[in-house]
């Protein structure tokens, strides 16, 4: 039933595409409110209270979408991957049991505090609070790439007796190298879209002259962060990321190029069509042995094509792959061209003056939310035709009792779900910018009014 | 091992069930109890602070399961399918209703995501109740160890069951009247004026009428399942559950009859705790009864992962347990006592 399947991924993808929308900004945010409480802590200047007062109502609405998408993730393991869910269950349910009893409980223990409790928490366990949250996020982002990274590359396992996988080793299962790399790229990714959010509303406050203490708080940390993330997604965890997938997954790396016939000063294609029934790259424009470099460190080195496999291990969309790594790519190249000139006009101290960067800056804030989700389309494209990368195949794991019929209804409740939670976030996000940072925190008032 | 992990599981969900089921009480009686839009701010600063504290349960609970029953989640989420998408859409239905209400203060708005409130969890804690009931009566389980069923057949419970019959609607019934008396309970202890006396009355007639259909689902469930109760006279657990029931009734009763609000929400607690643990000690080892032939029940020994596995998270769970229990006494204590609609806020108005 490939159909079954087909339907199966498309909610799966789906749900975690929109679902990450939201988690990818606690991750890059939470690190801002830590730092301004810090910083309204040690100095204690308002101004650093009230963003991070300012950013928690945002980060307060993200969170809870992130939440109540999230949840939903957990359980498709079991409703709509039940044939992985046996196989591999052994193996990954022990990290997702430990993001919900490590992470989880951590954030949401902490979130209540954060965002509802300033004023029964008093400023020392409200940073407190702040930071349990930012750690919480980031652990959870963790156990989950652990996840993933068995997935892509698995490790720690052992084949049982009944055939199914369980853990051999829980050390190196956590420990795997891929895991690593891929949390160093994704969380500095996380900070691109946090920073990015960060500045843009800080430029678009300061076209429109509003709160102009807070602008430029915000563009200053978010231009400067943004920076800083946006360089380092590239390298060195991007370019690890690269190397570790030539080194394990090279028929991936070679669909990821378009490279279909292999060789020795492998060329990186910046435009270029992959076209897989002819099985070549239609006009294309390439810079010659930079692939080898980049994937083997040498101009020389011979870069396998995709004619070194056999056709049914190729990943089965090479063409949405290699526009989504490529894409991404050029995103992220775009990103710090732009970061790195906006710190040059930030140390020029003409920032917040040259109104063309800013109006770009505002502009900008989409593009890391879909950088990093071609990201993970690369990740998750790249992979196939494999779950679990050659132990388990995509086709095998979808749940066998679900007809596709059940599944096309639940995914289309669920489109229609997440409209209208994407609605009315945006519609309480736009409201609270239009409201703007509020004034110093008033006093807590002693009694209650009569009920 | 596989008897301490089923024991770890169902603890997991009781704590679960006795966090998020006050939410789900209060939730059945938001309406009932608070009439302006003013008392219907002190249920929700009651419930707004901690409600993904609570859901957390859920998730933590899933994926202990995942980790130490894999063929369980398996098994019974695919066999679910429907009915838990429900389950899902619910619970995003609830967290949203209770993180926008409080955004703008219109009556309009706030109505509008008081009724999704009232809405979701009402369907919440009549679901969660009828998912009790099909782990009791059973699922019409195939070889294979997979079902697929269908919401209702012909309401009988024996053979091709549907997710409803008589007796998992009863159970459903069951769950929502108790779960609104502990609600009641919750809110009688953290609310004041006439929020809390509304709750006080609640809470003593749904206790009542739990208390009675309690003993019909018992005389049902005999009835349904005969041969679990020859099973679970043997079981030890089994016995102290029903101990534990009889202590919290009394506690229940004491603190009600007193006006002791603390010893009537912790025998509320205990109450639902105890009931469900005898329910778990009752039916174990077998996770997933089989009304087609009891051959084909799963036990939590067919479900579980390698033994390398339950060693490992036997390493883990421990841990993760005790910072769970640290942040629950920081919880606790922050949010000892009545609520202040004031205090407790998002500081959006």
């Amino acid at each position: 039933m490939e159909d079954a399947s087909f339907w199966h991924r498309l909610q799966f993808a789906f749900t975690i595409t929109y679902h990450y929308l939201f988690p990818q900004l606690t991750m890059g945010l939470a690190w801002f409110l830590v730092y301004w409480k810090w910083r309204g802590l040690r100095t204690g200047d308002e101004e650093y209270n009230r963003a991070a007062r300012f950013w928690a109502k945002i980060f307060g609405l993200n969170f809870a979408v992130g939440v109540v998408t999230g949840i939903p993730m957990e359980f498709q393991f079991g409703t709509n991957w039940a044939g992985f869910s046996k196989y591999g269950g052994g193996v990954i349910g022990q990290t997702l049991a430990m993001e919900g009893m490590f992470a989880f409980f951590l954030e949401s223990a902490f979130i209540g505090a954060l965002i509802w409790g300033e004023k029964r928490l008093g400023p020392r366990y409200h940073f407190l609070a702040a930071l349990a949250v930012a750690l919480g996020s980031w652990l959870s982002g963790y156990f989950i790439l652990v996840t993933n990274a068995f997935m892509q590359h698995p490790v720690g396992y052992r084949v049982q007796a009944d055939g199914a996988l369980g853990i051999d080793s829980l050390s190196t299962y956590l420990l795997n190298p891929w895991a690593w790399v891929q949390f160093a790229h994704n969380q500095m990714a996380a900070l691109v879209t946090g920073s990015f959010v960060v500045a843009a509303l800080g430029a678009f406050y300061c076209l429109r002259g509003l709160h102009p203490a807070q602008a430029r708080l915000y563009l200053r940390a978010g231009t400067v962060a943004a920076l800083m993330a946006s360089i380092l997604v590239a390298f060195p965890t991007g370019d690890q990321q690269a190397k570790m997938v030539g080194r394990h997954q090279p028929v991936t790396l070679a669909a990821m190029e378009g490279r279909f016939v292999g060789g020795s000063m492998a060329s990186v294609a910046l435009i270029g069509q992959p076209n897989v029934a002819k099985r070549r790259l239609d006009n294309p424009i390439e810079i010659p042995g930079a692939l080898s470099f980049l994937a083997y460190g040498h101009f020389g080195s011979n870069v396998e094509g995709l004619d070194a496999f056999p056709r049914d291990s190729w990943p089965d969309n090479i063409e949405l792959l290699y526009y989504s790594f490529h894409l991404m790519i050029t995103l992220g190249t775009i990103f710090i061209v732009l970061m790195a000139y906006a710190g040059f006009q930030n140390l020029r101290g003409r920032l917040e003056s040259t109104r063309w960067l800013l109006w770009v800056l505002m502009l900008a804030f989409p593009f890391p939310y879909i950088a990093n989700t071609l990201g993970w389309m690369t990740a998750e494209l790249g992979r196939q035709p494999w779950l679990i990368y050659g132990l388990f195949h995509t086709s095998d794991g979808h749940s066998k009792v679900v007809s596709s019929g059940d599944t096309v209804f639940t995914l289309i409740g669920f489109v229609g779900l997440y409209l209208v939670l994407g609605v009315l976030f945006l519609f309480l996000v736009g409201r609270e910018i239009s409201h703007g940072p509020g004034d110093v925190l008033s006093a807590e008032p002693e009694e209650e009014p009569d009920l | 091992m596989i008897a301490a992990w089923y024991g770890i599981a169902a603890f997991m969900l009781i704590v679960y069930v006795v966090l998020d089921g006050r939410n789900f009480g209060a939730g059945m009686l938001h309406w009932l109890v608070a009439r302006t839009p003013q008392e219907r701010r002190q249920v929700i600063a009651a419930i707004g602070p901690l409600w993904s504290w609570h859901e957390v349960w859920l998730v933590a609970f899933g994926g202990t399961v995942f980790a130490v029953f894999p063929k369980l989640l398996a098994s019974a989420f695919a066999g679910y399918y429907l009915a838990l998408f429900l389950i899902l859409w619910c619970l995003i239905l609830r967290g949203i209703s209770l993180e926008v209400g409080g955004h703008i203060n219109d009556r309009m708005w706030q109505g509008f995501w008081d009724f999704v409130f009232v809405l979701a969890n009402s369907l919440l804690a009549i679901l969660f109740g009828a998912a009790a009931g099909n782990m009791a009566r059973g699922v019409p389980l195939a070889s294979g160890g997979t079902f697929s069923m269908a919401f209702f057949t012909d309401f009988a419970p024996r053979g091709y069951v549907g997710l409803l019959d008589w007796y998992t609607l009863s159970v459903a019934i069951f769950a929502a009247v108790a779960l609104a008396a502990h609600g009641a309970t919750y809110l009688m202890l953290k609310t004041r004026g006439i929020v809390h006396d509304r709750s006080a009355v609640y809470a003593r007639g749904l206790w009542a009428a739990a208390a009675l259909l309690m003993l019909v689902i018992s005389v049902e469930s005999a009835a349904v399942r005969p041969d679990v109760l020859g099973h679970a006279i043997h079981n030890v657990c089994w016995w102290l559950g029903l101990l534990l029931v009889c202590v919290a009734a009394i506690a229940l009763v004491a603190g009600l009859a007193t006006r002791r609000e603390m010893l009537a929400f912790i025998g509320s607690n205990l109450l639902l705790a105890s009931l469900l643990a005898t329910s778990a000690a009752a039916i174990f080892p077998v996770v997933l009864h089989s009304t087609l032939a009891p051959e084909n029940s799963l036990t939590a020994y067919d479900v579980a992962a390698s033994p390398q596995s339950l060693a490992y998270a036997a390493i883990w769970w421990p841990i993760g347990f005790a910072l769970a229990a640290t942040y629950f006494v920081f919880v606790s204590r922050r949010y000892a006592g009545k609520v202040s609609v004031q205090r407790d806020n998002q500081g959006f108005y």
